[in-house]
């Protein structure tokens, strides 16, 4: 059954849009391929012309409203402005996070494989912006294959002088290292990123400090996602302004929607933010497979709540939007589900993937996370028991913001919006002798 | 003044202050927690702390504090709790505990709930159990049941991680008070946290075992029993020892300690804090040096190698002294005895005619670091130096045995023999009256008269370290026979306060039959008919802290249980 777009898109004509991030030229990821296509003029640009000072940079980016693609959605140009000023004695470091591994999320590896050089070119000019002379790639380990993909491209860019020493002849100096992660969801967290980083064991840091203060050993760094770097340079080619006016107004840019699940054309998709949900299935994603009917929408990577189909007409991504349809952006990673899906083996599945990945630093979480799994696997099994639901909740409200990072939050907002949203589904595979209607027994205080 | 306020009462302060939840604990309130320990970094992963923070609320404009209708601050709180171990003091904070806050009780229960439901709860079985953190703060701020209904995870259990500490990863609540000390304190970097997620815990790195000279501090410090000592494990209940503070004696250190005893043996030895010394830890062989105070004890004293009784060893004693010109006299005092058995000694000496008394150096050069442990292995050179005793040489003493200059060598608490100070032979024809604690002393067999002496568990005494802190030590067994000082000090040192024969320390089948230096000493020379009464040693500090430069100001009252620095005294050494 079609699902029928109630709201108003935000997205103007976006049928007609030109894709930027991902453009449609073949062999985009060699260098000769990316400069003939106009591929790090803005960087000569930034560094050769007067008007682009460091500030400038970093003004131009603040001017076109970016926000951060990997999940939180924070003001990029503000983040860098975070910077405390240079000081030649003290080391500074960027770090671009590449540890893409949410589930439903996978659009940075398309960044990586088919425009690395957008992604390094982006990477140069925050190093120019916040005056960085070293920049950490830290990919996620399971991504060899981009890894040697991009090392070999980085050599290329090197060997042509973009990166290294007195860049181009001008005054400018900076590194770019790609390494290769240890493999844990929780390296994407920025400060056990540093601590993975740096060789350590990655537990998330107590903050403040922020790591504009202290980050990579203990120096002041920035840390941004792929796709929001690769946003830099067309910000400076084309104007902050031209930036600001795709999509919707607070949460503007080309996006990379990472659509799978139940629908004909999963993928990844640029297109402006402030898309309706249901476009984005009917009209990009080619509808639901086998003509289904939607069950349910989790609109930016597992841990963001889940709408259900009721719940999205008229919903654009953007933040403010799903903030007020009562979910999240996150990472644009949606997963889309059928009127097959158990929604239960779904959520058990979620449950598992968070405790298997809790770094067991903070009690609540590594508690938490193993709990919420054994409860639900067990109603999963018909095993469970109808207060087993309002326990799962108040496990969540006993994790939610009393741990260091927000892998907690992440964990407990799935239990807590799926049982929510679905909960007749979920009391229907309770023990039969306790479903509605029958005893409910009093919850332990 | 900077003021903050905690549950409504207000506190002042000025300057740079700890965390929020030290400066609590500093004034007795207490907030339970887990991770945070005041010598390391607060990493704040236990979440056990959490209070309630909120600060003024100031106007956007004109930047003053806004207050409400009845003139009260309005305090705005930060929505999230926040740990207080990583949470900074400053001026007008407000802070709500779980003494007046229901949202932080339910936080802190809620957490509690999370920390047990993986913990075996195997407490009857449990090293810890008894003096537990986990287990008191459960108590008193912990749920009253679980709701959790599934299988605890299994996780490795009785791991030896190395010679002296053992593992128990069922137990670990991955506070990291133990990778952090081996990180952060010995810097050793011997341990740290393996595995993800609740199936984590503290293991040593592929191939390194963790046999750092300090790994047993790591078991004081975990919060829970997971980490145990090789050597104590499931030998007593903590219930069932009684504990004095006292100091470590392995080495010129003086290091601040606990001594655990039970049935009148000591069975461990744990760190007491003292800021001025050791700070929170203790070495490892500092723990370990307890058997020689259980076995290897004389059954008594001795004539001739014939057991005898005190009186007869102190007239024999006394004989020997006495019919010998007094330069035919060597006394060695001891590095290992107390300054006021030393002082004792040196006044014998002076009333004979004899020469200052020596001491024989311990030193065992490498055998120590720049932390804890000194290459001096004995706890008390500084106190004979600064009684003006100097190092009895090799060289000199051997010859001028053997060559007949000395028919009398007078002992306190040492073994001239197994020292290296002269040989078996050197000692033929020479009468050795020897005050010693084991039965393993090699000078022993030579003696003419042998007194056992109270070792540093037994008596009470003052001990100078390597810097120049005068200690006191106190009983932490009792020995036999009946002496009023010392029961006194027993009941006083402890914290039962009791030490009578009825405590769970005493029993009379492990009552060594010893004497304090300062009861044997005077009993010679009383024996000799010499004017040095049987005095206490509390008596014998306050006449040398106001009689002797060296020691000034070193009385009992002064020294209590942290010790005091005593001045530098110059090179008279």
């Amino acid at each position: 059954m079609e699902v029928k777009p109630t709201g108003q898109s935000k997205a103007g004509d976006w049928k007609n849009f030109q894709r930027v991030l991902l453009p449609p030229v073949k062999d985009l990821h060699k260098l000769e391929v990316y400069e003939a296509e106009g591929g790090y003029q803005t960087f000569r640009d930034a560094l050769s012309t007067a008007k682009w000072t460091p500030p400038a940079v970093t003004e131009e980016v603040q001017q076109s409203v970016l926000r951060g693609r990997g999940g939180a959605g924070f003001p990029c140009g503000l983040k860098w402005t975070f910077m405390p000023p240079v000081d030649e004695n003290v080391p500074r470091f960027l770090c671009c996070n590449a540890d893409e591994s949410e589930p439903g999320t996978f659009k940075d590896r398309q960044l990586m494989e088919y425009n690395p050089h957008l992604v390094f070119e982006g990477i140069l000019l925050a190093c120019y912006a916040m005056s960085i002379k070293t920049a950490y790639i830290y990919v996620r380990g399971e991504f060899a294959d981009w890894i040697t993909h991009m090392e070999a491209e980085l050599e290329k860019v090197y060997a042509k002088g973009y990166v290294g020493q007195n860049i181009l002849g001008s005054e400018f100096s900076t590194e770019i290292v790609i390494h290769k992660g240890a493999g844990a969801y929780i390296c994407g967290e920025e400060s056990s990123l540093m601590d993975s980083l740096e060789g350590k064991r990655a537990y998330p840091r107590v903050k403040p400090p922020f790591p504009a203060q202290k980050g990579i050993w203990g120096y002041p760094t920035t840390i941004n996602n792929v796709e929001t770097l690769a946003c830099v340079p067309l910000i400076l080619r084309y104007g902050g302004e031209w930036f600001s006016q795709i999509g919707a107004e607070r949460h503007p840019g080309p996006v990379l929607y990472g659509i799978s699940g139940h629908v004909n054309r999963p993928g990844v998709y640029e297109y402006p933010t402030g898309m309706l949900i249901t476009d984005l299935i009917e009209q990009v994603a080619g509808g639901m497979r086998n003509g289904k009917k939607l069950k349910a929408v989790v609109p930016g990577g597992s841990s963001t709540p889940i709408l259900t189909a009721a719940m999205i007409d008229g919903v654009t991504m953007d933040a403010e939007t799903l903030r007020d349809a009562g979910s999240m952006m996150g990472t644009g990673g949606m997963l889309i589900m059928d009127e097959d899906t158990d929604i239960v083996a779904w959520l058990r599945r979620v449950t598992h993937f968070y405790h298997h990945e809790s770094c067991g630093q903070c009690t609540p979480c590594r508690e938490g996370t193993g709990w919420l799994e054994n409860i639900v696997s067990r109603i999963e099994e018909g095993e469970g028991n109808i207060r087993d639901l309002d326990l799962l909740v108040d496990l969540c409200s006993q994790m939610e913001g009393r741990t260091v990072c927000a892998l907690a939050d992440a964990a407990a907002w799935p239990v807590r919006y799926t049982i929510e949203r679905f909960r007749e589904e979920f009391e229907a595979r309770c023990r039969p002798s306790l479903v509605p209607g029958a005893e409910v027994m009093e919850t332990v205080e | 003044m900077a003021k903050i306020t905690i549950d409504k009462t207000i506190f002042e302060f000025e300057g740079d202050q700890p965390s929020l939840l030290q400066f609590c604990l500093d004034r007795e309130i207490e907030l339970p927690h887990f991770c945070y320990h005041p010598a390391m970094s607060a990493p704040a992963n236990c979440r056990q702390c959490l209070v309630e923070i909120g600060n003024p609320e100031r106007d956007r404009e004109t930047g003053q504090i806004m207050v409400d209708e009845e003139g009260n601050e309005v305090i705005r709180f930060f929505p999230k709790l926040m740990t207080s171990c990583s949470e900074n003091i400053s001026d007008g904070l407000v802070v709500r505990t779980q003494r007046s806050s229901d949202l932080v009780r339910r936080a802190q229960k809620d957490n509690l709930e999370f920390l047990l439901i993986n913990h075996p709860l195997d407490c009857p079985i449990c090293d810890q159990a008894g003096h537990c953190p986990l287990q008191n703060q459960a108590y008193k701020y912990g749920p009253e049941g679980s709701r959790f209904e599934f299988r605890k995870v299994s996780k490795p259990k009785h791991i030896r991680l190395g010679p002296r500490v053992v593992l128990d990863a069922e137990r670990c609540i991955n506070c990291t008070r133990c990778t952090r000390f081996t990180s952060e304190i010995s810097k050793s970097h011997q341990l740290t946290i393996v595995e993800r997620s609740v199936k984590n815990y503290p293991m040593t790195p592929p191939g390194i075992e963790f046999d750092e000279p300090y790994s047993m501090n790591v078991i004081d410090i975990c919060p829970v029993g997971a980490l145990t000592s090789e050597d104590f494990r499931f030998k007593a209940r903590v219930w069932e020892m009684s504990s004095t503070p006292s100091i470590t004696t392995t080495n010129a250190k003086g290091s601040n300690c606990y001594y655990w005893v039970k049935d009148n043996r000591v069975l461990k030895i744990t760190p007491r804090t003292n800021m001025n010394v050791n700070e929170f830890w203790l070495a490892d062989d500092d723990r370990l040096d307890y058997e020689r105070f259980n076995d290897d004890r004389p059954p008594g004293p001795t004539v001739d190698g014939e057991a005898s009784s005190w009186e007869d060893g102190y007239a024999r004693a006394a004989h020997i002294l006495g019919n010998v010109d007094g330069n035919r006299i060597a006394f060695l005092g001891s590095a290992h005895a107390s300054v006021e058995d030393n002082y004792l000694l040196a006044r014998l000496a002076e009333q004979l005619g004899t020469a200052a008394p020596m001491y024989i150096e311990h030193v065992e050069v490498g055998s120590g670091d720049d932390w804890l442990r000194t290459d001096d292995r004995a706890p008390n050179a500084s106190g004979c130096a600064r009684l003006g005793f100097t190092v009895a040489d090799a060289d000199l003493f051997g010859p001028r045995l053997k060559g007949g200059e000395i028919d009398v060598l007078y002992v306190l608490e040492d073994d001239p023999v197994s020292t290296g100070l002269c040989t078996s032979d050197d000692l033929q024809g020479v009468s050795v009256i020897l005050h010693h604690y084991n039965e393993s002393n090699q000078t022993l067999p030579l003696a003419t008269v042998s007194l056992p002496a109270a070792t540093v568990v037994e008596t009470v005494g003052t001990f100078v370290n390597i810097d120049g802190h005068a200690q006191r030590v106190r009983p932490a067994k009792a020995i036999r026979g009946v002496n009023r000082t010392l029961a006194m000090e027993i009941g006083r040192s402890r914290a039962d306060q009791h030490g009578t024969p009825f405590d769970r320390w005493y029993n009379e089948e492990n009552l060594i039959n010893c004497q304090p230096g300062w009861v044997s000493v005077p009993g010679v020379a009383n024996a000799l008919g010499l004017d040095m009464p049987t005095t206490n040693p509390k008596a014998i500090m306050a006449e040398l802290a106001s009689t002797n430069s060296a020691f000034e100001g070193a009385t009992y009252s002064a020294m209590g249980e942290y010790g005091i620095r005593l001045s530098e005294i110059g090179e008279t050494v």
